[in-house]
């Protein structure tokens, strides 16, 4: 018997071939080749079944029968100004970019400027995209189902030796009256030698709402840059939520990934890292909390491929009633890769007896010169803690509240920017609290 | 006023206090000595409301009101305080925002408003500095990697900060050396008075010295055995247990 690996819907053939004329960039040939054939290679590979390994914990079969429309610009409206005010952090202050359904939104809008700093985004400027759209390198069929369906991103790139002054904030905001949309984006992101940046991402959304945001993101890291992407996804509770980062880090370059999951009702988070250069380090780490009908998946890969890197990964999950994760973490250390240190570890607690959360590390190591280790644990709220706490006065909401924003404190603790640790103390509170109310 | 009456716990299906009596009235300071695996954190934990101690008969009422009935941070509320034999260790909460969290629950519990921070941080630091504990010891995470003495000193500085009308004191004195012996003593004498209570567990007649008791229970077995004044615990330093005629299975 065959196994099927693959789902196929043609709806989303037909919807392509109904909208592409109005697809941004409709009017330029190389554009218009590429979604084309990115399409032709979606539509023969199909999309990922629960079958296909690397999608085990997160089962795509409604993609077979649920049909996504591309999303379209929206007016101004109150909500995305709500919106806007929930996400950015105004402490920071700084550039912001804010994209609404999938299209650049210029009134809340104010790009990077600064020497040394280029901004571009794709609807403004599809050229500057197209070296990444042409490359296939590595394309999953989502992947290309993005590229072939595309509706906005943005590229930065970061000329070498410059530190750029303010973290700069990008916001993915999805409206209401949006049933049933397929948000479309990307980024690029280069950071030259020396170059140093941080990047603030926010994806928030109507919170009663079906649609699927889709985010390819590439980073390429040059010797001695460094990079910092965190990413709060807070995304509507009947979301899916995508996104899938490849990132390049040259020799002594230092990128990091901070995520934290709160919303959404699928999740998948991919982060596929190579090293390109020695003594490099790589650090991700996140947190993701759910709850009822919620499925949380991160799956990392990093690819050791040059001796005498590190590399760091992180992951704390809270479970309640209903709730379901995954973390997939793998390390690849190649035969060359020598004095390889890498480094995982998985924790999550679950705050019921029907939560879930599924440890899967992988490491695969060819060198014998290396320190990996990796542990994964999942375990109930400590009974002796808890009783600590209420014999002081706490009672059971509060006490438990402490625990879980002590458990996923790790995650964010040694932060050296204290706004930003507070904002995600404060996110992550606010689950909680969200979930005192349910 | 705490009565304890006929006070019967099973722990997993197994039978450890077999009828326990103690009347405490206010501003009586009691002492509980007995051997090993008498019940005497059991019966602290029963007090104070722990998950998993099984109360099959007796009653315990504090001021009146069944304590049994509630919760064990309602219990809290109603001005109780258990120093723990072993202070649990909690990663990621600061010891700082451990006790404004519970002092400030305790005063909404009362029907009070929470304590401004600057009022509040001025009591810790007081607080603290009479235990003799370092001020930068309030922002590490509750208990971890306190050695066994600055845990127990750390049951003090919360208790001086939570300033309970009723306190048990399960073993505060084990693991002390000498001179955190007589400042955590000190930190008891500071807590009594006509209105506040306090329930010494000890295997130790130097804590009794400091902090002399009105009352001095022995139990064994599940039950309290035998109460005097203080020379009963002189009597049991002298002579032991079996001395007394007081065997581990004094049933
Ligand atoms: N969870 C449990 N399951 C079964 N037996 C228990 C449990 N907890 C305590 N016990 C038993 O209850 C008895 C009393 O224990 P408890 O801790 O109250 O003694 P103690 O008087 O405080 O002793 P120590 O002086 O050593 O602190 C012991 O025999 C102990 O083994
Ligand atoms: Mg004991």
């Amino acid at each position: 018997m065959v196994k099927i690996l693959h789902l196929h819907n043609p709806e989303i053939g037909k919807h392509f071939e109904g909208i592409r004329s109005s697809l941004t960039g409709a009017d330029q040939a190389w554009l218009g080749a590429v979604r084309e054939e990115a399409m032709t290679r979606f539509t023969n590979t199909g999309i990922p079944g629960p079958k296909v390994e690397e999608w085990k914990y997160t089962n795509l079969g409604f993609l077979a029968n649920e049909n996504f429309a591309v999303g379209t610009k929206a007016d101004q409206t109150s909500e995305i100004k709500a919106f806007y005010d929930a996400a950015y952090l105004a402490d920071i202050a700084g550039p912001v970019v804010v994209f609404v359904n999938g299209h650049i939104y210029p009134a809340l809008s104010s790009y990077p400027d600064e020497e040394g700093v280029e901004f571009s985004v794709f609807s403004e400027n599809t050229s500057a995209f197209r070296d990444t759209l042409e490359s296939s390198d590595q394309a999953s069929s989502l992947n290309d189902l993005n590229r072939a369906m595309v509706t906005d991103g943005y590229r930065l790139d970061i000329a070498a030796g410059v530190q750029v002054r303010q973290p700069i904030q990008i916001i993915h905001i999805v409206t209401s009256a949006t049933d049933m949309k397929l948000i479309p984006v990307r980024s690029q992101v280069t950071a030259s030698k020396g170059a140093k940046a941080r990047i603030i991402e926010t994806f928030i959304g109507a919170e009663n709402e079906r649609y699927w945001g889709h985010m390819i993101s590439e980073t390429t890291l040059h010797d001695a840059a460094d990079i910092s992407l965190i990413q709060f996804q807070l995304q509507g509770k009947q979301a899916i939520h995508m996104t899938e980062l490849h990132t390049t880090v040259a020799e002594k370059a230092n990128f990091s990934h901070m995520s934290l999951q709160l919303g959404a009702e699928i999740s998948r988070t991919e982060l596929i890292n190579s090293f390109t250069g020695e003594y490099a380090h790589i650090d991700l780490r996140g947190a993701y909390l759910g709850r009822v009908k919620q499925s949380h998946d991160i799956y990392t890969r990093i690819n050791h491929d040059q001796p005498n890197c590190q590399s760091n990964q992180l992951y704390r999950g809270v479970l309640d009633e209903g709730g379901k994760s995954a973390f997939q973490g793998k390390v690849v250390v190649a035969r060359d890769a020598q004095k390889t240190n890498a480094d995982q570890s998985n924790k999550n607690l679950l705050l019921s007896r029907k939560a879930e959360a599924n440890a899967k590390p992988e490491l695969l190591i060819y060198a014998d010169d290396v320190k990996c280790s990796h542990g994964a644990t999942v375990g109930e709220m400590d009974a002796n803690q808890l009783f600590y706490l209420r014999s002081r006065g706490l009672d059971e909401v509060a006490a438990k509240g402490l625990l879980v924003e002590a458990f996923v404190a790790e995650v964010f603790d040694d932060m050296d920017d204290e706004i930003l640790r507070d904002a995600f103390k404060a996110k992550a509170a606010g689950w909680l609290s969200r979930e005192e109310r349910a | 006023m705490l009565e304890i009456k006929n006070l019967h716990v099973s722990v997993g299906g197994k039978e450890i206090l077999k009828g326990v009596n103690l009347t405490m009235k206010s501003g009586e300071v009691h002492a509980i000595m007995g051997p090993n695996g008498a019940g005497k954190s059991t019966l602290s934990y029963a007090i104070c409301g722990k998950d998993g101690y099984e109360i099959t008969e007796g009653t315990v009422t504090y001021n009146g009101k069944d304590l049994l009935d509630m919760e064990p941070d309602q219990r809290a509320g109603e001005g109780l305080f258990l120093g723990f034999q072993y202070p649990v260790e909690i990663p990621g909460v600061s010891n700082m925002n451990f006790l404004r969290s519970a002092l400030n629950s305790q005063r909404r519990y009362r029907g009070g408003k929470d304590m401004p921070a600057v009022e509040f941080l001025k009591l810790v630091r007081a607080k603290a500095k009479e235990l003799d504990m370092d001020a930068e010891m309030l922002k590490r995470p509750v208990n971890v990697g306190f050695s066994g003495g600055e845990k127990k000193r750390n049951e003090m500085v919360q208790m001086a900060v939570l300033n309970p009308s009723l306190a048990v004191l399960d073993e505060t004195d084990s693991g002390l050396d000498i001179d955190a012996l007589k400042v955590v003593s000190d930190g008891i004498n500071r807590l009594r008075s006509p209105e506040n209570s306090i329930l010494m567990i000890t295997h130790y007649q130097r804590l009794l010295d400091y902090v002399v008791p009105d009352f001095v229970h022995i139990m064994a077995d599940g039950k309290i055995v035998r109460t005097g004044d203080k020379t009963l615990a002189i009597d049991l330093e002298e002579k032991g247990y079996v001395g007394l005629g007081i065997t581990e299975n004094a049933a």
